[in-house]
């Protein structure tokens, strides 16, 4: 069923065109990443900040994130800043950015939570200021245990950023699509863009995981 | 008469419905060294920890150095520079070393200049005894040697006032000579201290005064001959017996 010639024929010939998609869909999930853990720092921070309001202000965003379907959330994000002139990639990686934020504030929160109380004390207990204390103490301690659960998140992004094809962004899986339709041999380029997913991903956890090994080494 | 160094009149502090400081009156001299013992749960860490703030009173006064501090007016981080903090688990900052450990709050809170800072740290480490342990991190030390660095960092601040928290409570038996003896050099170079422990012979030996506290309340108090040798109190009586 599968002749793997062909695919490697295909494979080598489509090669320019799927590094145009690979380099969007790059871009496409560090920018979102990033943009997602400031967000998801600044709402685990509310989480646990104990003001009322600003707890409440997370709790709907995380609801409100988690509880809608991503495709949804990508197309509200387009209509509403096209209007604003807002390219459809800038609009992808707010609206994937607003949706990694929401778990990544959830794995902030855990692993902040999870630092001993005795460190923020202890911090107090000399002098330090609460915000001094998080971001000397709490954060450094609490960055290194969420650094598994964020690589992790990090894949999810990078799958979840196949989503953008829906609004016409030519990133990895819109390029199979079209190139699918277009030779109507769907199902060699849709082996062919899970291939470049795979890689990318086993290359991501490798990375990570030589990371966190780094982190980890003294103490 | 010497200065008045921790002055309560009337600290009152409950957690929800549970009071755990009823109408506690305490003063501290300068150079005293105040043993607190106690049962647990009669209140003793909870005092502790009201007289640097890390709980804040219900009522009653607080005068730290002939200054009132109300918890909402004042500046606590500046109070908190003056009371240094020892505790039960140490609380070493694991992410750093143990230079740094003692380092962190004179840059990062009197903003002072690191060469100099570092300068003081390695003092003070020679003198708690860890010169060579510098630029280890936390994990790689002994429970003994953790509370030294821990006593190290605390005085770092040059605080005018040290509060222990059962220092030696979470140690190995063979480790706790270690810690007490570094705390008695602390008080007999005059160091103010508040030292809530389970260690007798310490406080028979370093201790100016004595107070037991039962119900969150100070039961009786006095010199450790008194107290010891002859308290006044059923209770007190009681609680002694129990514990040796
Ligand atoms: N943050 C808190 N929230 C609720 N209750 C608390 C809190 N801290 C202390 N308590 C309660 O207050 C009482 C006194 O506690 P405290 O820690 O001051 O006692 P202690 O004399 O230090 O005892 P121990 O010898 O066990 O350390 C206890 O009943 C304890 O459960
Ligand atoms: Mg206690």
């Amino acid at each position: 069923m599968f002749d793997i010639a062909h695919i490697l024929d295909v494979l080598i010939e489509s090669y320019p065109l799927f590094m145009k998609g690979l380099w969007i869909t790059l871009k496409l999930t560090v920018v979102s990443i990033l943009i997602g853990t400031g967000i998801g720092l600044i709402f685990a921070l509310f989480k646990i900040s104990g003001i009322k309001i600003l707890n409440w202000i997370a709790n709907i965003y995380i609801a409100l994130i988690r509880g809608t379907p991503l495709i949804v959330q990508i197309f509200i994000f387009y209509f509403g800043l096209a209007e604003l002139g807002i390219s459809a990639f800038w609009s992808a990686a707010f609206g994937l950015a607003m949706h990694n934020g929401a778990y990544i504030a959830e794995i902030f929160r855990g692993s902040i939570q999870s630092v001993d109380r005795g460190q923020m004390e202890a911090g107090r207990s000399l002098g330090m200021t609460y915000g001094l204390t998080m971001r000397r103490i709490i954060l450094p301690q609490a960055f290194k245990r969420a650094l598994p659960p964020l690589g992790n998140q990090f894949i999810i992004g990078l799958k979840d950023s196949s989503l953008a094809s829906f609004i016409a962004l030519s990133e990895l899986f819109s390029i199979a699509t079209t190139q699918g339709s277009r030779t109507f041999d769907e199902m060699t380029y849709l082996i062919i863009v899970g291939l470049y997913y795979l890689v990318l991903v086993l290359l991501f956890t490798l990375l990570v995981n030589m990371l966190e090994k780094k982190l980890s080494a003294g103490e | 008469m010497k200065k008045e160094m921790i002055k309560i009149e009337n600290l009152k502090k409950s957690f929800g419905d549970l009071e755990v400081l009823k109408e506690v009156n305490l003063d501290v001299h300068e150079s005293d060294v105040v043993v607190l013992i106690g049962a647990s749960g009669s209140g003793k860490s909870t005092l502790l920890r009201c007289i640097n703030f890390l709980e804040i009173k219900n009522g009653g006064k607080i005068v730290i150095e002939g200054e009132e501090v109300d918890p909402k007016s004042h500046n606590l981080n500046e109070v908190r520079q003056k009371v240094g903090m020892v505790f039960q688990h140490f609380n070493l900052f694991p992410h750093k070393t143990v230079l740094e450990n003692v380092m962190e709050a004179p840059v990062m809170v009197k903003n002072q200049d690191k060469k100099e800072a570092e300068k003081e740290a390695r003092v003070l480490l020679e003198k708690v005894g860890l010169s060579d342990k510098a630029d280890v991190y936390p994990a790689k030390l002994s429970g003994g040697q953790k509370q030294r660095v821990a006593i190290a960092r605390a005085l770092a601040m040059k605080p005018d006032i040290m509060l222990f928290d059962e220092p030696t409570s979470a140690l190995d038996p063979e480790l706790v000579g270690e810690v007490l003896a570094t705390m008695k050099e602390l008080a007999q170079e005059g160091m103010t201290m508040v030292v809530v422990t389970h260690e007798m012979g310490f406080a028979k030996e370093v201790a100016d005064e004595v107070v037991y506290m039962h119900d969150g309340q100070i039961w009786e108090r006095g010199t450790p001959q008194e107290l010891f040798n002859n308290p006044q109190e059923e209770r007190t009586k009681d609680f002694l017996s129990s514990i040796l």
